[in-house]
């Protein structure tokens, strides 16, 4: 499939190439849709159902007071991560393999964020208070408590994705006018309003420079922060198990293992439908490989320090409690979760593999289905042998929650269809730069 | 409820009690403490009564909020209970308040059933009787009705004597064969009072005198004193069962015998004794060598298969206890050997010289005023015969209590007339041609003697149970009933003739200017009936009158079990939180678990680890329990500990009437597999061997407790009676410093409050799960949600053993909010709503709280409630209070809604109370003012409330006790609540 990607596309061809994917969608386009318009109805449904009946509705229960809402938020929040990764630290690096597929990388890590933000409000046991976590003032003088990692939380996330919201969209300006330029009717109306008079001169490209520069420099330390912020709900938490100071580098860097992974799995399925292969070439998907393979050893490095403290420390709980993870009623859980991210990835060492789409397209899913587990196995088994026996347990999951989670996979994917059919999904202005000249002879 | 309703309420049940009863007595009742002038809104009164849920008579003072009673506690003046109450008295609210209580009078025929009013019904059965009264035939008239040992009892004798009926008392379990020993012992027909206070050690043959055996709260009290290390006498308890019992459980020794040879055993024991001559002096060792002739050690250690050097053990501890106590009950008092068992064991008390001492005749139990099982045989007979033309039942439920084998249902379809005077439709209620309810004992003047001195008076807490629609349940308290029939049928001019009182209240007064004379005879009446209102009755020591022994023969075998030779002996036993099945239809008795199991809302059949190996059975299989004379079937749990040759059913669950909605359908009644014929102890619960087969369905059981074992945790600890006097000598080790913490030391400017919790005291009864549950409005969420983890008792019974699992040393140990000073739920909520007080409260704001769950996750007791379905709005498929069991909500606790978390509060609604009188007479709150409902019905007194800061209370010298430890220390939470060690006995050599 590869075979494309041998010719150098023009200027022109970008332009084309890129627009082109926002032509009038094709049938199987709204098939598409409507599969995951549906998953995403019933998930609503299922949601309203349990804000109807209460949090009984999800299989939720002592000593699991937390399960797959949580699990799904911390996923989410890992794989809104690469995004930035990608356009932030990759930029400030200068690696310019990026500029193919930040745009989607970054389209994903705003849906993502916008996914994982429902779960705490589908969570909550009254979601409608949640905006009590907020600091607003009042007649009570009542405060959220700033001891509470949950707090923390709503100031790291609303933080985030905020940066990333005004990033991406700074980033979009210059395609956005590309797109303005080529299109007629409302639709010009439209993306001239949000090209923000956008005019390609030399004052604008100066600015808009500086301005992403700047943001790049501002989102950098946020990719580190979200991420260890939310591994704190855990860390700074009693349960064997969670109480480690390991959790904040542990968790980032699964989140950008992950986000990594939910990269590819979305610009490989983009690149063939679009056939943008002389834009996303095997050197990128190679690249991508390559980060996914460091992450996952590093994934693999923690994973040993963290049986290891356990067993080290000698601290009962601690060994009890990751024992009966192993060999108990999660087991397979927690199986699944080494051999999907510490094995799986081991075949990227083989440049073949990470040239072969299927191959790497199977890892990247084996990846996600692993750090899903991850998340899961922390919270579900952590929960379930923790301090007191008599509480000990086994979370079964309802229709209901199942369907709200599957149903949040729908929400993301409803949100990202849509982006590609409106926005640029590949960055035309960073492509060009990219490009040789269209000059005979070049300056400098 | 709207404010109109409520006050229609309050106005209607406070003019309806201040008027005394409602046109129910022209009668004033009087509170307990408080003068009766007015109910002031918001300020409770206390009424005393008796308990009736079960004959032992415990004294009960009812706290009565604008009109209606919201709680029971035990009346500390009362000679039975002191002050405490077990687990089915602190639930006879919900008898009260059942929403399947009958409503009004009944009339079934051919045609259906339909309500009748009262004149009519009684009219009716005045007519039926007053034929065959004309027509000399008064003997086909029977009066059935549980044991009424006062006013009611002596009123029904009347009744049934004037017009010529026969009368029987009917206890499902009368305890006969104790009363036919002391007949053939001591020449006493009567169950004696037995003294476990004095006891040095208790040698108990199945007795589980903790659960049901004649007056468990009075015995608990009792066991204590003579048994806990806390009072000094840390006496020896050694218990003969097959079965480990919750009794059995709290023995030092737990003795597992076959089922059926505790009289071999006892006999073994005594010949023991005089073998070796360590009997008391001056006993007739002749008469005893006679009784004991037929005895032999190497034969009852066979059959029993306990060992010979144990039995000498067991007798040469009993024998050296001067006193000590021996005594036989339970499913082994029932046996077919169950009179010459309890023979052997009057005989061992008089060999060891504790007759007079701890085994008492003069104050003798009422039970023994109960009419033999053979008294139910032969009338089932006489009903069988077409002999019974009206049948009346005063709370007595045969349908369920007696063997189907025995045929009282088809006997009952000959009888043309059966009335039923119950309350609730039960078994036999439902095939009652006339139901006429009586009022709950709650609601009703009478008296009850539960032993000879001890005279309780009953008056109406509250008046009739009312909601915003007028009156819920339209009945009539059966002596009114028996008296205005009785004026019916025999009449009289006024004031003459043997009804000639108008109203039971009448006839019970007048009967009490006997008991006046008879208890204080120069006080003026009124005064006295005053008092006695006020205090709960009348009480005078009654002294023990001398008895001989005389000699009895004895054959020293075990007793016979029938059916299937390779079968097991079925053991069923009183069901501690049902009784004989009278409990079932209260919702807090179901979801409260049964301590040794912790199961709650079913029924089980405990199979022997060995044959459910043998039959492939996991825990939650379902079997076919199958005897000579029935089958039934129920989930199976396996014990490790229970005897291989025996298997064991509650009794108490499988009713089947159709209108018990929490009762109906859930397990089975053992009774049914066995044969009820009479035997000289009557009834003989343990009769049959059984058969076990594997139906391979399944109904796994609710068991909120995932395991027994605590995993190396030491969260109950225990400490052996040497070392524990030796760490009283030294006191306690200076505490340690504790984690660092990054925050300063809280500062308790007034008070802090805290608990100790004595495991060495606790019996692990459940009575303060239902105290809390009554007190603090908590819901009941039902069985599927209890068996997923999502009950809501703020408060818990563990239970955890150690040791061979066979044999455990088991800890009992309530687990309640540790109100910790470090508390790891309060930093993790995101609002503020689990907080500290300034008094060490972690207090819990329900309005405040949002839903995140991180609370409970990081509280490693774990004994946070979350509200996971809307259990409290009525339009909820949870709801969790049917009408009209909101009227026993207590007003002063909110009642949580859908969404919020919540836990114990330390009853922080008594604690403010308690502050605000305080302040009011503007002084400090005293020590032991402050009484949280668990600890203030604790039979063993194992819980003690208080203020840690002020040095000289209780609660602060038990903190600071040698035995004193608290439950995951080393997680640097700092609880609150300290709790005391078990002291075990070291195990015995041999």
């Amino acid at each position: 499939m590869n075979q494309e990607a041998a010719r150098q596309p023009t200027y022109a061809d970008v332009n084309r190439d890129v627009i082109r994917t926002l032509e009038p969608p094709s049938p199987m386009y709204f098939g598409w849709m409507s599969v995951v318009g549906l998953i995403l109805t019933a998930g609503i449904l299922a949601w309203t159902y349990q804000i109807y009946m209460g949090m009984g509705a999800a299989g939720k229960r002592t000593p699991q007071m937390w399960a797959m809402y949580i699990t799904s938020f911390v996923f989410w929040i890992g794989i809104g991560h690469a995004g930035t990764l990608i356009s932030a630290i990759l930029y400030l690096f200068r690696a310019r393999w990026r500029t193919s597929i930040f745009r989607g990388a970054e389209a994903m890590t705003v849906f993502a964020v916008m996914t994982a933000g429902l779960f705490p409000l589908i969570h909550a046991g009254r979601m409608w208070f949640a905006y009590w976590l907020l600091p607003y003032p009042n007649q009570r003088y009542l405060w959220p408590n700033f001891r509470s990692p949950l707090v923390w939380d709503v100031f790291a996330i609303s933080t985030y994705l905020t940066i990333s919201v005004v990033f991406f969209f700074v980033g979009l300006l210059p395609d956005i006018a590309a797109i303005r330029d080529a299109s007629t009717g409302w639709k010009k109306k439209i993306y001239g309003a949000l090209a923000l008079g956008w005019e390609g001169t030399d004052r604008q490209w100066r600015h808009y420079r500086r301005a992403y520069g700047l943001f790049a420099s501002l989102a950098t330390p946020l990719v580190l922060s979200v991420h260890s912020v939310v591994s704190w709900d855990f860390a700074m938490a009693l349960v064997p198990g969670w109480h480690s100071t390991l959790f904040a580098p542990f968790f980032v860097n699964g989140a950008i293992f992950s986000g990594f992974a939910m990269v590819l799995v979305l610009i490989i399925p983009m690149r063939y439908f679009w056939n943008l292969y002389p834009y996303i070439t095997d050197k990128h998907l190679d690249a991508m490989g390559k980060l996914i393979l460091v992450t996952s050893l590093v994934l693999t490095y923690f994973y040993v320090c963290e049986a290891f403290t356990a067993w080290y420390s000698g601290d009962h709980f601690e060994r009890a409690s990751l024992f009966w993870k192993a060999t108990k009623s999660y087991a397979w859980a927690f199986w699944l979760q080494y051999v999907c991210n510490s094995l799986a990835p081991l075949v990227l060492f083989s440049k073949r593999a990470r040239t072969h789409t299927p191959t790497l397209y199977v890892v990247s899913i084996l990846v996600l289905i692993g750090m899903w587990f991850e998340r899961f196995n922390i919270i579900v088994p952590g929960l379930g042998h923790d301090f007191y026996p008599y509480t000990w347990g086994i979370y079964w999951p309802t229709v209901t929650d199942t369907t709200i989670v599957i149903g949040s996979f729908a929400w993301f994917f409803i949100l990202f269809l849509g982006f590609i059919k409106v926005m640029p999904s590949v960055s035309i202005v960073e492509v060009k730069e990219t490009l040789p000249h269209p000059v005979k002879e070049a300056h400098h | 409820m709207n404010r109109r309703d409520f006050f229609k309420i309050v106005g209607t049940s406070a003019g309806a009690v201040a008027a005394a009863g409602c046109g129910q007595a022209p009668e004033r009742i009087l509170p307990h403490v408080i003068p009766p002038d007015n109910l002031v809104p918001g300020v409770p009164a206390w009424f005393s009564t008796v308990c009736r849920e079960c004959p032992a008579g415990c004294g009960v003072i009812a706290r009565n909020r604008e009109g209606r009673v919201v709680k029971l506690e035990g009346n500390p003046d009362h000679p039975v209970n002191g002050g405490t109450l077990c687990i089915r008295g602190q639930a006879a609210l919900q008898g009260l308040y059942n929403p399947d209580r009958l409503r009004g009078p009944i009339q079934r025929d051919t045609s259906g059933e339909r309500s009748i009013k009262w004149e009519e019904a009684e009219k009716f059965l005045a007519e039926r009787l007053a034929d065959l009264v004309k027509q000399g035939r008064g003997k086909r008239i029977v009066v059935v009705g549980q044991l009424e040992s006062g006013s009611l009892g002596r009123l029904m004798d009347a009744w049934a004597g004037a017009l010529g009926a026969e009368r029987l008392t009917y206890e499902p379990f009368n305890y006969e064969a104790i009363r036919h020993a002391s007949r053939l012992v001591f020449g006493r027909d009567a169950i004696p009072h037995y003294a476990l206070e004095d006891a040095n050690a208790i040698l108990s043959f199945g007795a589980d005198f903790l659960e049901t055996w004649l007056s468990p709260v009075q015995y608990a009290r009792a066991f204590t004193r003579m048994h806990a290390f806390r009072d000094g006498k840390a006496g020896t308890f050694i218990h003969v069962e097959p079965r480990l019992s919750l009794t059995a459980a709290n023995a030092d020794e737990w003795v597992r015998n076959v089922p059926g040879t505790e009289g071999p055993l006892a006999l073994a024991i005594l010949k023991v004794i005089l073998d070796e001559g360590i009997q008391a002096p001056g006993v007739d060792v002749a008469l005893l060598r006679a009784a004991a002739k037929s005895a032999d050690l190497e034969a009852a250690a066979r059959q029993s298969g306990v060992g010979s050097e144990t039995i000498k053990h067991l007798a040469r501890a009993f024998a050296k206890a001067k006193p000590g106590l021996a005594i036989g009950g339970g499913v082994a008092a029932t046996g077919a050997d169950a009179v010459e068992c309890q023979v052997a064991i009057h005989l061992l008390n008089y060999a060891t010289g504790n007759t007079g001492r701890t085994v008492r005749f003069g104050p003798d139990s009422a039970f023994g005023k109960a009419s033999p099982h053979a008294g139910m045989v032969a009338l089932t007979q006489a009903m069988a015969r077409g002999e019974v033309e009206v049948l009346l039942l005063n709370h007595a439920n045969p349908l369920f209590t007696l063997p189907p084998k025995l045929g009282f249902a088809d006997a009952l379809k000959k009888v043309p007339l059966v009335v039923s005077f119950s309350n609730q439709p039960d078994e036999t209620t439902e095939r009652a041609h006339l139901v006429l309810p009586d009022t709950h004992p709650l609601e009703s003047w009478g008296d009850f003697s539960p032993r000879e001195g001890v005279v309780g008076l009953m008056q109406p807490t509250m008046g009739h149970v009312v909601d915003s629609t007028g009156r819920v349940f339209d009945s009539k308290a059966v002596g009114d009933v028996l008296l205005s029939v009785g004026r019916q049928v025999l009449p009289a001019p006024a004031g003459k003739g043997p009804f000639r009182w108008q109203t039971f209240a009448e006839y019970l007064k007048d009967q009490w200017r006997g008991i006046a004379r008879e208890y204080s005879p120069a006080t003026p009446f009124d005064q006295f009936w005053e008092e006695a209102l006020r205090r709960g009755g009348i009480w005078k020591p009654v002294g023990a009158v001398p008895v001989q022994a005389r000699g009895a023969p004895l054959s020293g075998k075990p007793a016979t079990v029938e059916g299937d030779a390779q079968g097991l002996a079925l053991l069923a036993y009183p069901s501690h939180r049902f009784y004989d099945g009278r409990g079932a239809n209260i919702p807090w008795l179901q979801e409260a678990p049964d301590t040794m199991t912790q199961v709650s809302w079913d029924s089980w059949v405990e199979v022997p680890a060995e044959t459910a190996k043998k039959l492939g059975l996991r825990g939650g299989d379902l079997v076919r329990v199958a005897s000579p004379h029935g089958a039934v079937e129920l989930p199976a749990y396996i014990s490790d500990s229970l005897h291989p040759g025996a298997v064991a059913i509650p009794i108490g669950q499988g009713h089947t009437a159709e209108r018990l909605r929490y009762a109906k359908d859930r397990g089975a009644n053992p009774i049914a597999l066995l044969s009820g014929q009479a035997a000289p102890a009557g009834l003989p619960f343990l009769s049959v061997k059984v058969t076990l087969t594997r139906t391979g369905g399944r109904r796994p059981l609710a068991i909120a407790q995932a395991t027994h074992d605590q995993d190396d945790r030491e969260i109950a600890q225990h400490v052996g009676l040497a070392a524990a006097r030796e760490l009283e000598l030294r006191g306690a080790v200076p505490e340690k410093a504790s984690h660092p913490s990054m925050y300063p030391d809280l500062k308790y400017p007034e008070y802090r409050w805290g608990m100790a919790i004595d495991l060495d005291a606790c019996v692990g009864c459940q009575a303060c799960v239902i105290a809390c549950k009554a007190e603090n409005n908590v819901p009941v969420v039902g069985k599927e949600q209890v068996a997923y983890g999502r009950d809501m008792h703020w408060l818990r019974v563990e239970r955890w053993q150690e040791g061979k699992p066979a044999h455990p040393e088991n800890l009992f140990l309530p687990m309640l909010c540790q109100h910790c000073g470090i508390a790891p739920c309060e930093p993790v909520c995101p609002v503020f709503a689990a907080y500290h007080t300034e008094e060490g409260l972690n207090a819990q704001i329900y309005n405040r709280c949002v839903g995140t769950r991180y609370c409970n996750n990081n509280c490693p007791y774990h004994v946070r409630r979350f509200n996971w379905w809307d259990y409290s709005s009525p339009t909820s498929r949870s709801y969790a209070f049917p009408e009209p069991l909101p009227l026993q909500l207590n007003p002063d606790v909110t009642v949580r809604q859908l969404g919020v978390m919540e836990k114990c509060t330390f009853c922080v609604q008594r604690i403010i109370a308690a502050k605000d009188a305080a302040r009011d007479e503007k002084r400090p709150v005293r020590d032991g003012e402050i009484v949280t409902a668990c600890q203030q019905t604790c039979p063993t007194q194992a819980i003690v409330f208080g203020n840690l800061k002020d040095m000289s209370s209780r609660v602060a010298k038990l903190s600071r006790s040698a035995r004193g430890y608290h439950v995951l220390e080393e997680l640097g939470t700092r609880p609150a609540i300290t709790y005391l060690k078990k002291v075990t006995r070291e195990p015995h050599k041999g």
